[in-house]
């Protein structure tokens, strides 16, 4: 057992913007991760991140981009104090040392990215997470955060609606520990890997999530869920919309463009949903080749793509054998974000469970709504992180949590310790490999609940859910050792994921309109009247079930906000 | 891009495992499908998913950009998921020097193992603590001091963004030829980190960093192999840094060490004569005692023809002139370090 003030998990941008937060404000914080902090996800993000630092531009006209990017179904209060928050939380970053890329005069460059009225992406070259990621761990070495590295996520333990801590296992030993902490945050990203096509890393399974909706904290908006336009056609691997934003086509198998249908206005810039529904209609109609279309940035010029898009076209050579100099990148709608996550108050806190924070991609705050801006992920990151940090501190500091809550190790030790020995001893013997019941998942989940949704497909997807809980009740696994087991840590995942999967259908169902990323051709226009509203997904341990539910949008009043037509 | 009947192929994975803190380590087979895209990853997960789940290795990205999935492939340390299949078979490689002082290995086969410099803690799977506390060991963020500028323009991160490409996925690390003599060396990554903050201009200790890294196991003993420029999957080139801040290191004058002393002696006969005269560097990188103490080393390179004549005043260079007049160019329009040193792969001096 140990003993921390905040113990934060997951050690991507949230987790450590959150960490800076704790140990700058003198309190023992510790971040607990899977994996090396970083190899986390963040890493991955290449286009930027949106912040109105620009004289000429103005928070109002970025909060007002998002809640309409969000399809107004997105938390105005979050929304506003994310945007108002912004530029700061840009300038903190380029001080701890992030190099943001110039423009000649030495200010921060902005880019244009899809879905709103101003070029206001930061950007750090086409690596921008990876800039910021690796600027934030920096910080957590300068100040001195407690790094649980591989160490990975077994409960979230709570007495009395209040969160107490993390049991936890050190990968190298198998070891099993209980981490007591005053605050706990999770910050461990989404679930992207319930889907065959995905940009996401293998380890973006929605463990902190997951455990959270178990803990007695529910999820809310899991069934939207963000196709990004460009992945690449085989492996799925991010294109970023960066490429979009210097100025790349969309073409069909015929050579020509075609967001002129679709989005007169903003073209290959449009929201993303609107993109990724354009490619898939085009496909659907004959234009696609392989099942997926074309990027096309030959038009740019050999000297822009070297100079500003020298990974992506790294990333187009290794995974799709293309030269974009030369030749279009194929591309097609790939599984990227999960706007859903922990529900929030607008400082992060869970509604449900005291003492519950979440940050990032794991929290719904929620800034997204029904489809996420580009550019908008790394910002909830560094804002959120600051932000629900902040608040942490406070709880610690000045709220409930100053009193600790007593709290049995031994006992929530135990229980795990038994869930592990029970998963090791299912037989071989008539038993399911956990591979051949992720594969069934994704392929059901990307063919019946992804870009477009009807009842017949979902009713499909749900017998795919009821399969894959069957399945976990059998899976068994090779690897029965202590130290670094691997085949132990992919089959919790696993458990993981199916939970998440499991809201992610159930809310798709419920959810009987079209709006932003959630596209149900049965039910093809927005529904103000009956769905302005986040539908949260809890869990009941006594039926294993998600069980649904209702929680309001809020909103400030602002007749701006109004919904309105969203066109592009 | 499935085919009917996919190719198969051996994958040699070198497993091991650590009982009371021994490592045993041994080969399997095992046989993979693959077509024109799949990777050394894909083709470990296929394993690991359906033959055995109890193959140990570290993956996440899939996009050569978090770094977990380095390992040795052939000889070489590479990222898994980077490295595609048919590629190996094929010996499709860019020819260079670290490929062709490796061993080619069985035909049809892919040897994986764990990298390389690092202790093994189970399969592929090795200890990066110690190779993370080196990166810890040069103050891996930007700091406070005298000498930071407030002024940033376009180019400022032009060296920066060399070395911050680098994701920390050990390659180098494993590959490099210093570390196997002296497993102290702070290794490449460390050093390409050094010169991220060394050349960015809000860095506030740009010679207070030089310093320290002028010390025993820092700049001055990498042996410039470049093994490490070949092992890097983000064209980092750690060793270009290396070279760098050793001239930066003397520009600032910080010149006490032996490595500074050796690389100022070698100018010195450049200079002067237009060869080197090795006893007499000896003399001034290390002084009178340590060159003493070095004459039972001479002797035995001595004897097998290691070391030219030793009296370099017999010596005629052709072309001295023209050397000195290179030198004197030199004094009078002196190079930008950050872009002398641009060019200074294996061979180039």
């Amino acid at each position: 057992m140990a003993q921390h003030d905040i113990v934060i998990i997951g050690a991507g941008l949230a987790g450590l913007r959150a960490a800076f937060e704790g140990v700058t404000a003198g309190l023992n914080t510790a971040v607990v991760s899977k994996i090396h902090p970083l190899r986390s996800h963040s890493c991955a993000a290449q286009g930027g991140v949106n912040a109105a630092i620009n004289p000429a531009d103005d928070w109002h006209h970025h909060a007002y981009d998002t809640v309409k990017g969000a399809d107004f179904v997105g938390d105005q209060d979050s929304i506003d104090m994310m945007c108002a928050e912004a530029p700061q939380a840009v300038l903190d970053l380029d001080k701890m040392g992030c190099p943001f890329s110039r423009e000649d005069d030495g200010t921060i460059a902005q880019r244009a990215f899809g879905g709103q009225n101003f070029p206001r992406t930061a950007y750090a070259a086409d690596r921008t997470g990876h800039a910021m990621l690796h600027t934030l761990w920096e910080q957590a070495i300068k100040y001195g955060v407690h790094v649980y590295d591989e160490y990975f996520l077994m409960e979230l333990t709570s007495e009395n609606q209040r969160a107490t801590g993390a049991v936890v296992m050190d990968i190298r030993t198998g070891k099993l520990q209980h981490l007591q902490a005053k605050a706990v945050c999770v910050a461990t990203g989404g679930y992207g890997r319930m889907f065959a096509a995905n940009t996401n890393a293998m380890t973006n399974t929605g463990d902190g999530i997951a455990h959270a909706m178990r803990a007695g904290a529910p999820a809310a908006d899991l069934e939207f869920v963000q196709f990004h336009p460009t992945g690449l056609l085989r492996s799925g691997i991010l294109i970023s919309e960066g490429v979009r934003g210097e100025g790349a086509y969309l073409i069909g198998a015929d050579g020509q463009r075609f967001m002129q249908k679709y989005a007169p206005n903003k073209l290959e810039l449009a929201s993303r949903d609107v993109v990724s529904r354009s490619m898939v209609t085009e496909i659907n109609q004959g234009n696609g080749k392989n099942g997926g279309v074309f990027l096309d940035v030959r038009h740019l010029g050999k000297h822009l793509i070297l100079e500003r898009l020298p990974q992506i076209r790294q990333l187009a050579m290794d995974f799709e054998g293309v030269d974009p100099i030369d030749e279009p990148i194929p591309v097609r709608p790939t599984c990227h974000y999960t706007m859903g996550g922990i529900r929030t108050d607008k400082l992060g806190q869970s509604i449900a469970l005291k003492g519950l924070f979440a940050a990032g991609e794991a929290a719904c705050v929620s800034v997204h709504g029904a489809n996420r801006l580009g550019a908008n992920s790394l910002l909830e990151t560094i804002v959120f992180g600051k932000i629900t940090g902040k608040d942490m501190v406070d709880f610690v500091k000045n709220r409930e949590g100053r009193d600790g809550v007593a709290t049995d190790s031994t006992h929530a030790v135990a229980k795990v310790s038994a869930r592990i020995a029970a998963l090791k001893a299912r037989p071989r013997e008539g038993g399911v490999r956990q591979s051949s019941i992720r594969e069934a998942l994704v392929n059901e989940m990307q063919e019946n609940c992804s870009v477009f949704r009807d009842e017949a497909r979902l009713n499909s997807a749900w017998s795919a859910i009821k399969a894959a809980k069957d399945g976990l009740s059998k899976m068994y696994i090779d690897d029965k050792s202590e130290a670094f087991n691997t085949d132990l840590i992919t089959a919790l995942e696993m458990e993981n994921l199916v939970l998440m999967a499991e809201g992610t259908v159930a809310t798709a169902m419920e959810r009987k309109e079209s709006r932003g990323a959630h596209s149900r051709t049965d039910f093809p226009t927005r529904d103000d009247e009956h769905w302005m509203t986040h539908i949260t997904a809890g869990y009941d341990p006594a039926t294993r079930e998600v069980v649904l539910g209702r929680d309001a949008v809020r909103i400030t009043g602002n007749p701006q906000y109004a919904p309105a037509e969203r066109k592009y | 891009m499935q085919t009917a009947h996919p190719q198969t192929t051996t994958l040699r994975i070198l497993r091991g495992t650590v009982t009371n803190g021994k490592l045993v380590q041994q080969n399997q087979d095992f046989t993979i499908p693959y077509d024109a895209t799949t990777t050394v990853l894909g083709a470990l997960e296929y394993v690991k998913g359906e033959i055995d789940g109890s193959l140990t290795f570290r993956r996440s990205c899939r996009a050569s950009i978090c770094g977990s999935c380095a390992m040795v492939v052939n000889g070489r340390s590479r990222l898994a998921c980077k490295t595609k299949v048919i590629d190996i078979l094929g010996g499709n490689e860019a020819k260079n020097i670290a490929a062709a002082s490796v061993a080619v290995g069985e035909a049809n086969v892919i040897e994986v193992g764990p990298q390389r410099n690092q202790p093994v803690l189970k399969d592929l799977v090795v200890d990066i603590e110690p190779f993370y506390k080196k990166v810890k060991e040069i103050l891996p963020y930007v700091q406070e001091g005298p000498e930071k500028e407030e002024n940033v323009t376009k180019d400022s991160f032009s060296q920066v963004n060399m070395v911050s490409n680098c994701i920390m996925c050990g390659a180098c690390y494993s590959d490099c030829t210093a570390m196997v003599e002296n497993p102290s060396f702070i290794g490449p990554a460390a050093l390409a980190k050094a010169y991220r903050f060394v050349s960015d201009p809000r860095e506030g200790n740009k010679t207070e960093r030089l310093k320290e890294l002028s010390e025993k196991n820092g700049i001055w003993d990498c042996t410039r192999c470049g093994m490490c420029i070949d092992a890097c999957p983000k064209g980092v080139a750690p060793m270009e840094a290396i070279v760098k801040l050793r001239s930066l290191a003397m520009e600032a004058g910080i010149t006490h060490t032996e490595g500074a002393k050796h690389a100022m002696a070698f100018k010195d006969d450049i200079a002067t004569w237009g060869v080197l005269n090795e006893p007499f560097m000896l003399l001034k990188t290390k002084g009178v005692m340590g060159a003493i103490a070095q004459i039972p080393n001479a002797l035995n390179l001595a004897k097998v023809g290691k070391i030219p004549h030793p009296f370099p005043f017999d010596h005629k260079v052709e072309g001295l002139d023209e050397v000195k007049a290179i030198y004197a160019e030199l004094k009078k329009n002196p190079l930008d370090v950050k872009t002398k040193a641009a060019d200074s792969g294996p061979g180039a001096g």
